[in-house]
């Protein structure tokens, strides 16, 4: 890494501290202009840029004066972040050994200067970042493929996109629902039958990786018994075996918080309350255990619904699924530049989308956090 | 109570109608033929592409001026219906079909030839394959600086179209293999006009012009490719299959288990190779001889691997029987030499790498290096594989035992890999080399010095010279003394050399030089591996995979024309020829 490259860093990360000292004047204008230039970025390629412009501009005005600080702080937070993992995302690429356009079989350097040129790959990450950001700024892509040829990364990301988030939401549903569940059950009874092999589940669900999982459900269901396919993405037959795989070490993990969220729960005075006025015991555990005990639950969800949902490359390989895991490793493996920087675009605009669910849903279920904001 | 209840209902039946629609309707049906393609092809243009999932295709949709027959794997008349060749091998005349005709209703002209070929050749394409036709007059001077240094290239040079349906080629030397190289991909038509509408995505579902048996119908990367009948083909009768399903999957346990439960009909390779012997034992098994060579190169600028008898002594110490009867068991043959057997006429050089542990530490010790003391720590470098691992890992272990030296195996992925061999940022480091065509050429022209493919470090100026002789070997068999001075087995050379001297018809002379050029290029390949070892063969691969019953047209072994039978050295099954039970559709 060249000096110039470590002081932009220093630099970058430096404005990102500042935004959690933003006075409140500057934060509204600041958050603003911020959301402006986002959804001018995002609408122009749909609307066209004038009427892109003003739409963004009224937007963007009625959030400076609309919205509460904590989102406008997240809003003035996102912008400069998203420039900082752009570059590092760039820096590091560029640091690792080997380039897209080297091949098994060499090309001329009058090839290779050709291709660099048609992708805009310079030599320097930073030279790259500036095309990339111009690029994704002024023509609003994210750029060609540079190993799948002919095809934009939006070409590649938006058809596989729906599909991972399709399967994760349905993986994570299963994940919610059966690890509650059993989180429930153990953390009502600790240290009964039911709570141990409750928990030996889910300890196995943790601690095995996927990829066996997913190996022996295709032999069982797939060849031994015949009743579902082992592979591929065609119609709902083809989810059952990977949703049950990728949920698995969710719901693991969700079953052992819910169990001690339950369990901590349980012993609350409002518990005790709650049965004193004769409530039955089931309105108890679904109405006023329940409500604490999945707090840490939901704060796990929004990265865990952010990883589940773009994709596990374990599991799309392993089942021939056509979603987004692919691209994350591929795009690297391949120092498939332009993926590279698209997958971790898209990864950081569904983290911080389900943070701020995440942050608004908290504050729904618990008064503390709502009273805090 | 119920609320969340019916909210969960809720929101899974959305989660699950969300995922309906990322089903596509063309895929609903499964299709006659499915086979695994391994990784995702690239790319569906035929002069950009580079690998066998991008020919699989490509031959699917375009064809050339001649096609590959899938009984023998000779060329076939393709676009071209006939052809000749002129005596002294350097004018090829073909005379393309008349009723040859695009996807979009256009015939097939010769101008798209000279289109493709100019394309391939000119040097913003990018393509890797031009050197393919670097035989061609004026194309090495038009691939280096497009019209502008070779304007004729395209005109009335190299290769041009005197009329829409003759295309003629003239090349600078002959080329024994020539005809072959017409139906591979690199040498395809090219649709100007899709290419100049719809630029680099020209090839894409909805744009795509072809020429060949099927159209494609359908592309989901990641997934699959859906090919159809082309009912335009000239010889759309003989075309056995409706659809094709071109499955991108490129996880082994994935594709076995697909081949097991009967979703695939063709597994080409890709099954994980510890399940060999159980594989071995099935049906629906084939294997056969691969035209590919598994070998170590030596970075022989380094010390001590800059002492040739270093890298011998390397080379006999090890034990390839053992590499390929109890590691591999699929019948690879042991390496001792570069190119592999079932060239056709060519004679396999005397090699100085058979396994000899005792002649190896002699080697050793006479470099200065008795015991393998005072060597350094030597690293073998594999591209990340299981089967690199253990091969580098058995070998690491030959060495010590058999030599006394330190090695050690050490992995790098893909790009980091080539990187480093590039960069000579190794000392031993795995290699593997498919052949192109059937020649000696397409595996011994790397180690032509400063070929960027060498990246050994290794260069000798007799080997140089025994290659360009054997590119044009009726120039070069004026000048005998230099050839036996540069070869290292002079009697041999000086033997196919003699009967030059004598008075014969064109077709004995034409026999004789290319006797010549074997012998040439065997000379070159005896330097390689009994005088500069900047290479270790181990072995040559075998081609393998599974096949359905019942499907026809698909030869791991083919019939000649001769009614001898050979290997099908590149695994290679046109889909034009392969017919499925009707029971099946």
């Amino acid at each position: 890494m060249g000096v110039f490259e470590a002081i932009a860093l220093a630099a970058a990360f430096l404005a990102l501290a500042g935004t959690a000292w933003l006075p409140s004047r500057a934060l509204r204008s600041v958050g603003g202009a911020w959301a402006a230039a986002g959804l001018l970025v995002a609408l122009r390629p749909l609307l066209g840029f004038a009427p892109a412009a003003l739409l963004a501009v009224a937007l963007g005005a009625l959030a400076a004066w609309r919205l509460p600080e904590a989102v406008l702080r997240r809003i003035a937070f996102a912008l400069p972040s998203l420039l900082l993992l752009t570059y590092v995302t760039a820096v590091l690429m560029y640091l690792a050994p080997g380039s897209p356009f080297a091949n098994e079989r060499a090309a001329p350097p009058e090839v290779e200067r050709t291709l660099r040129e048609r992708y805009g790959v310079p030599e320097d990450a930073t030279a790259f970042f500036t095309i990339y950001v111009e690029r994704l700024v002024v023509e609003g892509t994210l750029g060609p493929s540079i190993k799948v040829q002919g095809r934009s990364v939006e070409d590649l990301l938006l058809p596989a996109l729906p599909v991972s988030l399709a399967l994760g939401a349905l993986a994570l549903v299963l994940a919610v629902v059966g690890g509650v569940a059993l989180g429930v059950c153990a953390g009502l009874r600790p240290g009964s039958g039911v709570d141990l092999s409750s928990m030996g589940l889910a300890l196995l669900g943790v601690s095995l990786p996927n990829f066996v999982v997913g190996a022996l459900l295709m032999i069982l269901f797939g060849i031994a018994l015949g009743w579902l396919p082992v592979a591929g993405w065609g119609g709902y037959r083809h989810l059952v075996l990977p949703a049950i795989t990728l949920a698995l070490p969710t719901a693991a993990y969700v079953a052992r918080l819910t169990r001690s969220g339950t369990i901590d729960a349980m012993q609350q005075d409002y518990i005790r309350t709650a049965r004193a006025k004769g409530l039955p015991e089931r309105l108890v555990v679904a109405k006023h255990a329940l409500r604490s005990a999945l707090l840490p639950v939901v704060s796990f969800l929004g990265p865990a619904a952010a990883a589940i949902m773009t994709g596990s490359f374990v599991v799309e390989t392993l089942f021939g699924i056509p979603g987004m895991g692919q691209w994350f490793v591929k795009g690297a493996i391949n120092r498939d530049y332009s993926v590279v920087m698209g997958t971790a675009l898209v990864y950081f605009a569904l983290i911080t989308a389900f943070n701020l669910a995440v942050d608004l849903v908290l504050a729904w279920l618990d008064p503390r956090v709502r009273e805090a904001q | 109570m119920w609320r969340p209840v019916a909210a969960l209902a809720a929101l899974v039946a959305v989660t699950l109608a969300a995922i309906g629609l990322t089903f596509s309707s063309a895929t609903r049906t499964p299709a006659d033929f499915r086979f695994v393609n391994g990784t995702e092809p690239k790319t569906l243009d035929p002069s950009l592409m580079n690998g066998q999932p991008e020919m699989r295709v490509a031959t699917a949709l375009f064809e050339g001026l001649t096609r590959r027959d899938a009984k023998t794997l000779q060329p076939a008349p393709g676009v071209a219906e006939t052809w000749e060749v002129s005596e002294d091998g350097l004018t090829w005349t073909f005379h393309l079909r008349e009723d040859a005709r695009w996807s979009d209703g256009r015939p097939v002209t010769a101008d798209d030839f000279v289109y493709a070929w100019q394309r391939l050749l000119d040097p913003t394409t990018g393509a890797e394959y031009a050197y393919f036709l670097h035989g061609l007059v004026g194309a090495r001077a038009y691939n280096r600086g497009g019209a502008a240094e070779a304007p004729r290239f395209g005109v009335d040079q190299g290769v041009f179209a005197p009329d829409p349906h003759t295309l003629v080629v003239e090349l600078e030397a002959p080329v024994p293999y020539f005809l072959e190289l017409t139906s591979f991909f690199a040498t395809l038509p090219v649709p100007r006009w899709a290419v100049e509408t719809h630029g680099d995505r020209w090839f894409l579902p909805g744009r795509i012009v072809g020429n060949g048996p099927f159209l494609l119908d359908h592309w989901r990367v990641g997934d699959r490719i859906r090919l159809v009948r082309n009912p335009d083909y000239w010889a759309a009768e003989a075309v056995g299959l409706e659809t094709v399903d071109v499955l991108s999957i490129e996880q082994p346990t994935t594709a076995l288990n697909l081949a097991l439960a009967g979703e695939v009909d063709w597994l080409p390779s890709l099954y994980p190779p510890e399940l060999v012997d159980v594989l071995q034992e099935r049906p629906d098994f084939y294997s056969g001889p691969g035209m590919i060579v598994y070998f170590y190169r030596l970075n022989v600028t380094r010390p001590p691997l800059d002492d040739p008898r270093v890298r011998q002594a390397i080379g006999l110490a090890i034990d390839r029987r053992e590499i390929t009867d109890a590691l591999l068991r699929l019948g690879e043959i042991p390496a001792t030499a570069m190119v592999p057997p079932g060239m056709p006429g060519y004679g396999t050089p005397t090699s100085g790498l058979g396994f000899d542990p005792a002649r190896a530490r002699a080697l050793l010790a006479e470099a200065g290096f008795p015991g393998g003391e005072g060597v350094p720590e030597l690293g073998i470098l594999y591209n990340t594989h299981e089967r690199h691992r253990q091969i580098a890992e058995l070998i690491a272990d030959q060495l010590r035992r058999n030599l006394g030296l330190r090695v050690r195996a050490y992995n790098q992925e893909w790009q980091s890999y080539i990187a480093s061999t590039r960069a000579l940022d190794y000392d031993i480091a795995r290699a593997g080399w498919i052949g192109d065509y059937l020649d000696p050429n397409t595996f011994l022209d790397l180690f032509v010095t400063g070929n960027g493919n060498n990246n050994t470090g290794w260069g000798d100026p007799d080997y140089d010279l025994l290659l360009a002789a054997a590119a044009n070997v009726g120039a070069a068999s004026q000048d005998p003394a230099a050839l036996l001075a540069a070869a290292p087995e002079p009697d041999a050379l000086a033997a196919a050399l003699a009967p030059l001297d004598e008075e014969v018809d064109p077709a004995q002379r034409t026999a004789q030089l290319r006797a010549l050029r074997l012998e040439l290029l065997r000379q070159a390949e005896t330097l390689l591996v009994a005088e500069g070892f900047p290479v270790i063969p181990i072995y040559f691969y075998v081609a393998s995979g599974l096949v359905q019953p019942g499907v026809e047209g698909f030869y791991s072994e083919l019939s000649l024309p001769d009614g001898s039978r050979a290997a099908n050295l590149q695994d290679i099954h046109p889909l034009r020829d392969i017919r499925v039970p009707a029971a099946r559709n």
